[in-house]
């Protein structure tokens, strides 16, 4: 048997103790011989009002100060008086120093106009402690319409208030950072183009800028979903090579849901960034109907598993196979990027565009 | 609007140095003359002075809670135009949404953020 079953099965002898607390209907009838219970109705109460973990209580708008009648265990529960102490009594005891006036207000104008109105304001217990009281409050007619009670249901959200404070706190954090990272690569770019103005090498200075800035791009979006530990890698991707597409028809993304692990982001975003700055210089975006396709899928198993990522121009300026096709910083850099993830790039130059495909392990022992 | 030695009068506002310092060079290389400033203040220093201000680079977030919306709204007041540069797209939200000026997210090319200031007034840079 349960507390609630004992509770509900002894018979009615509330007075004799004060922490026992009555909430049989035999004894709610007593006090209000014009109430009736019948049938399923008869059940229904009893059994609702023992049982539910919702405190309840109802109050008689027809006596001076609106003073409860009736109150359930769980009330008792929850506020940590007693039956005797909570009866006869206006709700408004269980305010106290730090109760917003305004939801107190709601539920006054709520009153008066017999309507229905929810609110959450801090209540205090007994034991002086205090709690968040989403508080459900309405009007109960009888059968000619007249108003008997009022009904109040009381639940304690302190805890869904603690994890909404914590979760708008992480958020702010979140937003905090993202926009000191965003000032700190700014203030990155800053300094490289003005070293690069003050030295006269401005093109390497632009180069070494679309570089890290590709990177802040592929780092921005990893804010998000820090928590998650994976980051979503197809962000990642849009945001390094949006801007690159002029016009916004240059481009076909065509992956979709694949998470990686942080460190796989930095390493693709740099290799995309490259194939990028290259089509803009040589490849199918020096058209103005050039297109790149980029595709990215989870393949392998286990400590085999990689994300694939295919890099796909069309419509490009006729290739002619580079005489030293590793050649050039980009591709340089690419290679060896992807050597120190053991990672690989296979390209092949077929008669209008690029195809590279880029493979990094995404494996992690879990 | 641009003086008799027919330089253009740029104003920017932002509060770190090395990116004010990155826009001046943007500036001074596509032929404008750059007035800068760090805070409200300085920039409606230059709003007073004589010198015609023909476009306004407003970073938005100015630190220590300031903005750039008293600026924006002189701008706005003589029918200056002006673009935002801002790395806070969320907190200021709001000040941006009140401010009807285009927006470019940092961290943006210098010569990028100059140019588009450039096109408001209908010049070319470069």
């Amino acid at each position: 048997m349960t507390d609630d079953e004992q509770e509900r099965s002894r018979p009615s002898q509330a007075m004799g103790n004060p922490k026992d607390f009555d909430d049989s209907p035999e004894r709610f009838r007593d006090e209000n011989p014009d109430a009736r219970f019948g049938g399923a109705s008869e059940v229904l109460f009893e059994q609702a009002m023992a049982q539910t973990r919702m405190a309840i209580c109802l109050c008689d708008p027809n006596k001076p100060d609106l003073p409860i009648v009736f109150a359930n265990k769980a009330f008792r529960n929850l506020t940590g008086y007693d039956e005797a102490e909570i009866v006869g009594k206006n709700c408004r005891f269980l305010q106290g120093p730090e109760t917003d006036p305004e939801p107190v207000r709601k539920m006054r104008q709520a009153i008066e106009n017999e309507d229905v109105v929810v609110v959450e304001l801090l209540n205090y217990r007994r034991d002086g402690s205090s709690f968040w009281n989403a508080l459900h409050l309405g009007p109960i007619y009888d059968s000619e319409g007249k108003l008997k009670y009022f009904f109040g249901s009381q639940w304690d959200v302190s805890d869904v208030r603690a994890a909404r404070a914590e979760e708008h706190y992480a958020r702010e954090m979140a937003r905090e950072l993202s926009h000191r990272m965003k000032n700190m690569f700014s203030v990155i770019s800053g300094i490289v183009n003005v070293t690069g103005r003050m030295r006269g090498i401005e093109s390497e200075a632009q180069e070494i800028n679309d570089r890290v800035q590709a990177l802040g791009r592929a780092y921005e979006t990893t804010l998000d979903d820090a928590s998650a530990g994976r980051i979503e890698i197809g962000q990642a991707i849009r945001a390094i090579l949006s801007p690159y597409d002029v016009g916004e028809s240059h481009l076909r993304l065509l992956g979709n849901g694949i998470r990686v692990p942080f460190a796989a982001v930095s390493s693709i975003g740099l290799v995309l960034h490259e194939l990028a700055a290259n089509a803009t210089k040589h490849g199918a975006w020096t058209r103005d109907d050039g297109l790149v396709e980029v595709d990215w899928q989870e393949k392998g198993e286990d400590e085999q598993r990689v994300v694939e990522v295919t890099w796909r121009e069309k419509f490009g300026p006729k290739v002619t196979i580079p005489a030293d096709a590793k050649g050039g910083s980009g591709n340089e850099i690419i290679d060896r990027l992807l050597r120190f993830s053991n990672g690989c790039i296979d390209r092949e130059w077929h008669e209008d565009g690029l195809v590279a495909v880029a493979r990094v392990p995404i494996w992690k022992a879990s | 609007m641009c003086d008799s030695e027919g330089s253009c009068h740029v104003l920017l506002l932002e509060d770190e140095p090395m990116i004010l310092m990155d826009l001046e060079f943007a500036a001074e290389a596509c032929g404008c003359n750059a007035l800068c400033a760090t805070s409200v203040k300085q920039a409606m220093k230059h709003l007073d002075s004589e010198r015609p201000v023909r476009v306004g680079i407003l970073d938005v977030n100015l630190g220590e809670g300031q903005t750039c919306e008293p600026v924006a709204r002189e701008l706005e007041r003589r029918g200056i135009p002006y673009i935002l540069h801002s790395g806070d797209l969320d907190r200021q939200n709001e000040t941006v949404r009140s401010l009807n000026a285009q927006l470019i997210p940092k961290p943006a090319n210098a010569n990028h953020v100059i140019s588009t200031a450039m096109e408001c007034v209908g010049r070319k840079c470069g």
